[in-house]
């Protein structure tokens, strides 16, 4: 059997304002209240109302049959409530269909699994906390910000989460070394499930779909699931396969525009998946009961993630900028927390998000422009100056 | 007195100090009763008349018969950095035959210049690097504009507006005034562009008078342009500021050490960082260090401060308006000018001016006229980093240091430069 586990990262960041050295002391709107507001708008319009609509259809029209999983962000569901409350009501609605799982992570989308272990652990509370109360849910599986993970990441979530029982990680080749992918896998200290990302396919949808100088352009659902198809061939011994198709969910519609065909080619290739009889789709907390062979472990000592062609946390740290700006962000957030400045915490929390960091990346070639798209800040450098000034202003604040 | 003035920055086009300089020279000769007719690098055919204080903070824009196009301030005007197609490979002595005649006026004091410099500078500018074909794009520019003007004489400012000059001398028999407030010396740290150096060479040679805004640079260009002493005559620039009453703010609990300059070589930033890192090093977290303003070296100091890993203690600003500037002036105790080759730097009199405590490098030009601040070479980080070191630890010398300083600029007024070159003028019209 092929179980096809689809899971989307659902994230929206608080993106910073242009503030500068001279509005120390004198303002405290550290966020960018009209860009962000002008994105969720952008975003609601183009992929959250139409894409949550048609997963809403398909998982009514097919009765359980097909199941998606979602990780949303802290960050995203404020945002949600504070500027689309229809936004929020359709996500309501969709879980309510029955047909979706909910994943944990970090209530910022942080990377704080890096730089502060305790805060860690906070957010990742407070991210259960808000699933509960909103939707209702008690996550089991967890996925940790843009799918970083190392060994020790296991060995927290153990000691501190005993209800996770599975993670989500990068099918990276440094990690596999040329091993599939499909084939669940344990953790070092055998605590938990390890899914990992099928970074070929899941990026075929989410990176080349549109891509006209890609040579299977155009991709049709048909040569899709072909290919899906293909690798059931590879087994023999009858194991269990798990396909993890892993992407953000403004893959549908934003990244990939609605004029690309995107939302009929994906309601297509589901579609014809559930006529096929040795593939299902699957959420990923039912990894566990269906595997049927011992998985093999996987260790992975070195942080992985899913951005960049280098697949570590290169996207987020990998110059002194972003360095020094975590690094600060991270120790301002302590001494906040021991002079019991509730009212900085938070503001600080948002700082942690990684998009901050990841507009601060200078990297060249492909990964470079991917970063360009991403970011609405004209250069890595504009970004450092307003994200060091609000930090400053903090700092100011916090010896009040 | 109508002076046809070639600059290529004026407010609110700046690129560094020579528009900030034009503006307060312009505006203190206007009092005296100057009237200037200032060409700028710009898309129309116009220029730019300033007859009267006032009109040097909106100058207005007119035509070739003088009249007025539109109330229009300089504000809205393109500029036209861009290059057109058929730029190049075009001689400016051709363009010559298409407009008219310019009124023939000879005059003893003016000395002709020789034919083949005029080729010469047709040929130079004709070698294909975008900068220079803009200049050749400003040449016919003025040629083309100031054919119907009546003036006594021509006075342009850095070697971007030198060969307008002298073919516009040749022409007219007008003498001409080449104000140099930067050479490539500087700019470059050393040896720069061939041809840049040629152009200010030629430009300085031929020209009647020559003024530099410092005895350093007087210097500079009688070595290495062999200028004779004769010819130039030193005039150093005084500042203008628009916040009429200056004040302190103080933003942050610790003092600020602030670098206030373009982020380019020639300003010496990469010193200022390895100051700030010393500082940092010696006097720990009691201290505050702002970079102010945009360069090409933005991202290479910006990296390096960053991996000190000092957090917040190292701020940068990116590039700073003019009521900006006055507010980080405002905001800081400390201002280090590391430069390495500056002319003359009126950043110096501005910090004065709003009641910070000074440390520039001897190799400014700025450094010869003012008393209340701490001289130093600039590759001299030890004694900088000492003196600033021992300004926060000393809280009433830095006090006293800064009053001082506040109260000497005051003497420092661009009316006393304009009637210097007033004088200039006078002499080389009589």
């Amino acid at each position: 059997m092929l179980y096809i586990i689809f899971y989307f990262q659902v994230h929206q960041p608080f993106r910073i304002n242009k503030y500068k050295v001279f509005d120390i002391n004198e303002s405290v709107a550290y966020f960018d209240e009209e860009l962000n507001r002008f994105v969720f708008n952008k975003v609601s319009e183009k992929c959250y109302l139409p894409a949550n609509a048609l997963f809403k259809e398909l998982i009514e029209t097919f009765e359980g049959q097909f199941k998606i999983s979602y990780s949303i962000t802290g960050t995203f569901i404020e945002q949600a409530k504070a500027y689309r409350p229809d936004v929020y009501d359709s996500f309501l609605d969709l879980v309510k269909t029955g047909g979706v799982e909910l994943l944990n992570e970090t209530y910022y989308h942080s990377l704080a699994s890096i730089f502060d272990l305790e805060e860690f652990i906070e957010q990742v509370e407070e991210h259960a906390e808000l699933i509960k109360k909103e939707f209702g849910f008690i996550p089991t599986v967890f996925r940790n910000t843009e799918l970083i993970y190392f060994d020790k990441l296991s060995d927290l979530l153990l000691s501190n989460f005993p209800q996770i029982d599975t993670i989500l990680i990068e099918g990276a080749d440094k990690i596999l070394r040329g091993d599939s992918p499909l084939y669940a896998r344990i953790s070092y200290n055998h605590g938990h499930l390890l899914l990992l990302k099928h970074y070929k396919l899941s990026d075929d949808i989410a990176f080349r779909f549109s891509d006209r100088n890609w040579e299977e352009y155009p991709l049709t659902a048909e040569r899709y699931v072909s290919w899906i198809k293909d690798l059931t061939l590879m087994e023999k011994e009858g194991r269990n396969l798990y396909l993890n198709l892993f992407m953000d969910y403004e893959t549908f519609g934003e990244h990939q525009w609605k004029e690309s065909g995107i939302f009929d080619f994906i309601k297509r290739v589901i579609e014809l998946l559930l006529k096929e009889k040795n593939i299902k789709f699957l959420w990923p907390s039912e990894v566990k009961s269906t595997l049927n062979y011992k998985p093999k472990t996987l260790s992975v000592p070195n942080p992985t993630s899913w951005a960049d062609t280098e697949r570590d946390l290169s996207a987020w740290l990998s110059n002194p900028l972003q360095w020094n700006a975590m690094k600060t962000c991270y120790e301002l957030l302590k001494k906040a927390k021991e002079k019991g400045r509730k009212d900085l915490i938070t503001l600080l929390k948002k700082l942690t998000t990684s998009d901050h960091f990841y507009y601060m990346c200078i990297k060249y070639f492909q990964d470079g422009d991917v970063h360009k798209y991403f970011s609405p800040y004209d250069s890595p450098e504009e970004v450092y100056r307003y994200y060091i000034a609000i930090l400053t202003d903090i700092e100011e604040r916090l010896e009040e | 007195m109508r002076v046809l003035m070639l600059t290529w920055e004026y407010p609110p086009f700046i690129v560094g100090g020579l528009g900030i300089a034009c503006y307060g020279l312009f505006k203190a000769l206007a009092e005296k009763g100057v009237k200037i007719y200032m060409i700028m690098p710009t898309k129309e055919k116009v220029f730019f008349e300033i007859s009267s204080p006032w009109e040097a903070d909106y100058p207005v824009a007119k035509k070739w018969d003088k009249k007025q196009i539109k109330p229009v301030p300089l504000k809205f005007y393109q500029f036209h950095y861009l290059v057109s197609e058929g730029a190049y490979a075009t001689l400016v002595t051709k363009h010559l035959e298409k407009i008219q005649e310019f009124p023939v006026f000879t005059h003893k004091k003016v000395k002709k210049i020789p034919d083949e410099i005029l080729k010469r500078l047709d040929f130079i500018m004709n070698q294909g690097n975008d900068l220079l074909a803009k200049v050749k794009f400003y040449t016919k520019h003025v040629l083309e504009v100031s054919q119907n003007l009546d003036f006594d004489l021509i006075h342009t400012h850095d070697w971007l507006t030198y060969p307008a000059g002298l073919i516009l001398k040749d022409l007219t028999s007008r003498p001409l005034i080449s104000h140099i407030h930067a050479t490539e010396f500087d700019r470059a740290i050393g040896y720069g562009h061939p041809i840049i150096h040629e152009i200010e060479y030629l430009g300085l040679n031929y020209a009647d008078k020559v003024i530099t805004v410092s005895n350093y640079t007087a210097e500079v260009i009688k070595k290495h342009y062999k200028v004779p002493s004769e010819k130039i005559k030193v005039i150093y620039n005084a500042f203008t500021t628009f916040t009429e009453i200056p004040k302190k703010y103080k933003k942050f609990k610790e003092p600020v050490v602030l670098f206030l300059g373009r982020l380019t070589p020639q300003k010496g930033p990469k010193l200022f960082l390895e100051i700030a890192k010393r500082i940092i090093q010696q006097y720990g977290k009691k201290v505050r260090f702002l970079i102010a303003g945009a360069g090409d070296m933005e991202r290479e100091l910006m990296l390096e401060a960053a991996s000190f890993g000092i957090g917040t203690q190292i701020m940068f600003t990116g590039f700073l308006t003019r009521k900006e500037v006055e507010e980080a002036l405002s905001i800081s105790d400390i201002v280090v000018m590391p430069s390495v080759s500056e002319p003359f730097g009126i950043v110096a009199l501005e910090a004065m001016y709003f009641g910070c405590a000074l440390i520039i490098s001897k190799q400014s030009g700025v450094s010869e006229i003012i008393k209340n601040a701490y001289k130093v070479d600039f590759w001299d980080i030890d004694k900088m980093v000492n003196y600033v070191v021992d300004l926060l630890e000393n809280p009433d010398k830095l006090k006293e240091m800064q009053f001082k300083a506040e109260e000497e600029v005051k003497t420092i007024k661009w009316s006393d430069r304009a009637e210097d070159i007033v004088k200039v003028y006078q002499e080389l019209i009589s």
